[in-house]
């Protein structure tokens, strides 16, 4: 064997080669011979290797990490100064945090752990860091609890997520049902913006009449935040408009208008947050108040009403215009302003959020007349319509109008024979309703037709309420039936007795007429579907087939679709769905005369009954 | 503190930095954070420690301009950080039981490094200071929410 290399650098490769060739010879076989050989070794020597051939080599190494972060206005003034942040070290220095004073409300809301409302980021927050902004944002049971922000009343679960809806949202309309507490969101809403430092300025524009009521709110919700005023003459006005200091700003609509286009543009008050209160005062878009309220220079823009639509879903046009959430001039059709609500819209109906009240179960007793009923009321229409046809064009919708009193009236009852197939509908239900001691309320349109009810009904001993009551005489009346067992019936009349009054014991309400607008007929029926009742409440329309009432029914049913479609379920407060002339001329095939086809008819307001 | 897996990633951690009433002062996240094969055989049962405690924790803790003066975690490996800092480091308990390592502070137990016995005296001391009604577990799932929207939001790039 032979060394073919001389010796080796340190890196060089060490390459050596070895004979293995050995001398073979034959041998004895068999076991015994092989064992008595002497074994034949032949030795070689190779240089050694001055380092090994591979050693492997671990250091722990830091793995560089890269951060994402954000400081929240709240934070900024606990950041260090530039010269501190150079020598202190962690947590060295422990900063005093006071302790929070104790409150009644903070010791008795250990309930509020279970219950998390959290700010959503909305969909417009396209950045991170927005995102993390309403994500990081603690729950606002917590929140309202943990600070000393007294709450004087403890809110609805739904108001909760109405004030998280709004603290997010740029561009929102809060369009609740009345009474459910727009005012107290709202309020709740623009505290929690500005202890967030995301707002600075607010101006709340609402009508002459609730600035009041807003004052008074803001006292009882956010006593700590100064709220000025804007009234007086012009220079105070003015001086009030530019003055520094104070957060929030209240004004009415015609102030607003009249003042803030008068202010030079370099001098024009910026706000952060502009609150429209009842935003309807802006659905005609080409109206002076919508256009400087779309004027007014700020960031936010929240409008609140409970009717966002009156007459027609293009009003909301005009709201989302403001809004700054559609184009200038834009016209969205049902299915885009659907979808702009679904986005932009918050609206919640007392039946959606009141889950503990007892349902409400509506049902149509749809009647055939009377042969006397029938007779009368075919002879009445088609006179009657001959008489508009006679009218030409000197036809208005008042002749309209009172055809289809005459109509209604003969369906409540024939005034010959005094025959009334509602009559016998209601005799019969209101055996049953006596027999187990419930109670029913009756409205009617006409003041007339319950007098009428009341002298065929004396079994169910009635009690009348309406306009013709003397006003000292009606709570007496309230109170007898409420207490006086064999009291079975109160007939009232849409008028008097559709607002304002608790009479939830009654389980049974009866709607012997119609009403023009289904609104006012809702709250007619909400006298005893309201709070504080135990029972289901059982509603009964009468609705004469193949008469005016079952095409009024119709028309005003597709108009409920309508805005539903727009709107959302659940929704039965809108209180200006009533008929206009071409509505109404429809119902007898005829065209209006009028270019106004938006005009209403009908009574203004339930008063007139 | 709390820190997420992102499946095939690593992890992400993340501190929100809260007034002693939950308002959010400061957050900061990382990027995923992977070990590779070599780390993950070296530190054996250490590595999620190392990892949690000193590698991405001692990062957010340097990183945030407003320092806490204490850091909760829920996850025991995330203790580990307190050996890479002065600022005391309890982590959330999931018993009632209290022992001598633990303390309870509005409400919850909460145990602290075994290495560092007075923290707890430390946080007793400052216990009322902590307002009754605080939820010391709630702000860990804003952070949570907040690490999983920035993963989704990195990721969609």
């Amino acid at each position: 064997m032979t060394n073919e290399s001389a010796a080796p650098g340190p890196d060089d490769v060490v390459c050596a080669s070895a004979d293995l060739s050995l001398d073979v010879s034959t041998a004895s076989t068999g076991f015994n011979p092989a064992l008595q050989r002497v074994p034949q070794i032949e030795t070689t020597s190779a240089p050694l290797q001055l380092r090994p051939d591979f050693v492997p080599s671990w250091k722990p190494r830091r793995i560089a990490i890269k951060c994402i972060g954000l400081t929240l206005p709240e934070g900024e003034e606990f950041l260090p100064s530039e010269e501190a942040r150079e020598t202190s070290s962690d947590g060295t220095n422990l900063r005093r945090i006071e302790r929070k004073k104790q409150t009644a409300k903070s010791e008795a809301t250990d309930s509020s752990k279970q219950k998390q409302t959290r700010v959503k980021p909305p969909p417009g927050a396209v950045s991170l860091q927005d995102r993390l902004f309403y994500l990081l944002q603690p729950p606002l049971e917590t929140w309202l609890a943990g600070q000393e922000l007294i709450m004087p009343f403890e809110p609805f679960p739904y108001q909760y997520e109405g004030i998280a809806w709004l603290f997010a949202r740029h561009s929102g309309l809060l369009a609740d049902e009345m009474g459910l507490g727009k005012t107290m969101q709202t309020i709740t809403g623009i505290r929690l913006l500005l202890r967030a430092a995301q707002v600075r300025k607010i101006l709340l524009v609402c009508p002459k009449p609730l600035i009041p009521n807003w004052q008074r709110e803001f006292r009882l919700w956010a006593e700590e935040l100064p709220i000025a005023t804007i009234e007086g003459n012009s220079t105070r006005r003015r001086m009030l408009w530019t003055m520094p200091g104070v957060p929030i700003l209240i004004t009415n609509y015609e102030v607003m208008t009249r003042d803030l286009p008068e202010i030079p543009e370099e001098e024009r008050p910026q706000f952060d947050l502009l609150v429209l209160d009842e935003a309807q005062r802006i659905k005609n878009r080409d109206s002076r108040t919508a256009q400087v309220a779309r004027s007014v220079d700020r960031k936010r823009s929240w409008a609140l009403t409970g009717t966002p639509i009156e007459n027609r879903p293009e009003e909301l046009t005009s709201l989302f215009e403001f809004m700054d959430v559609v184009p200038k001039r834009a016209a969205p059709d049902l299915r885009q302003l659907s979808k702009l609500a679904d986005e932009h819209i918050l609206r919640r109906t007392k039946d959606l959020v009141m889950t503990d009240m007892p349902p409400r179960i509506d049902r149509d007793a749809e009647l055939e007349l009377t042969n006397a009923q029938e007779s009368a009321y075919r002879y009445a229409e088609k006179e009657g319509i001959v008489q508009l046809n006679d009218l030409g064009d000197a036809i208005t919708v008042q002749h309209v109008f009172e055809l289809v009193l005459r109509l209604k009236q003969i369906t409540n009852y024939d005034p010959l024979t005094g025959e009334s197939t509602k009559l016998e509908r209601l005799t019969a239900d209101m055996e049953e309703i006596a027999a187990s001691g419930g109670k029913a309320i009756l409205f009617s349109q006409w003041t007339k037709s319950l007098d009428w009810l009341d002298e065929r009904l004396q079994p169910f001993n009635p009690l009348i309420y309406h306009g013709g009551v003397p006003t000292k005489k009606r709570e007496p009346i309230l109170d007898k039936f409420k207490e006086d067992p064999n009291a079975h019936l109160l007939l009232m009349s849409y008028g008097t007795g559709a607002v304002g009054l608790n009479l939830q014991f009654a389980g049974y309400v009866f709607l012997f007429d119609r009403w023009w607008n289904p609104a006012v007929e809702d709250q007619a029926i909400n006298r005893a579907h309201r709070i504080g009742q135990k029972n289901p409440v059982i509603v009964t329309r009468f609705i004469c087939a193949k008469t005016i009432e079952e095409r009024i029914d119709r028309v005003l049913r597709e108009k409920r679709e309508l805005f539903e479609a727009v709107l959302g379920d659940g929704d039965n407060d809108n209180v200006s769905l009533s008929m206009n002339a071409d509505e109404i001329f429809g119902l007898f095939d005829l065209k209006a005369r009028s270019d106004d086809g938006s005009r209403s008819i009908g009574p203004a307001s339930p008063k007139a009954a | 503190m709390s820190a997420l897996e992102v499946d095939g990633r690593g992890h992400v951690g993340g501190l929100l930095v809260t007034s002693h009433t939950g308002r959010p002062l400061e957050f900061q996240c990382t990027t995923p954070v992977k070990p590779d094969r070599t780390q993950e055989i070296l530190y054996g049962r250490a590595l999620r420690p190392w990892l949690l405690g000193e590698l991405i924790g001692s990062t957010l803790l340097d990183r945030v301009s407003i320092k806490p003066d204490l850091v909760v975690v829920r996850d025991d490996e995330m203790l580990e950080l307190r050996n890479h800092t002065q600022t005391p480091v309890a982590c959330l308990s999931n018993t009632e039981e209290s022992t001598h390592n633990s303390r309870s502070i509005a409400g919850r137990q909460m145990h602290f490094h075994s290495g560092h016995s007075t923290d707890s005296e430390f946080i007793e001391s400052r216990a009322h200071l902590v307002p009754d009604q605080a939820d010391l577990e709630e702000p860990l799932e804003r952070v949570h929410e907040a690490l999983t929207e920035t993963v989704r939001t990195v990721l969609a790039r």
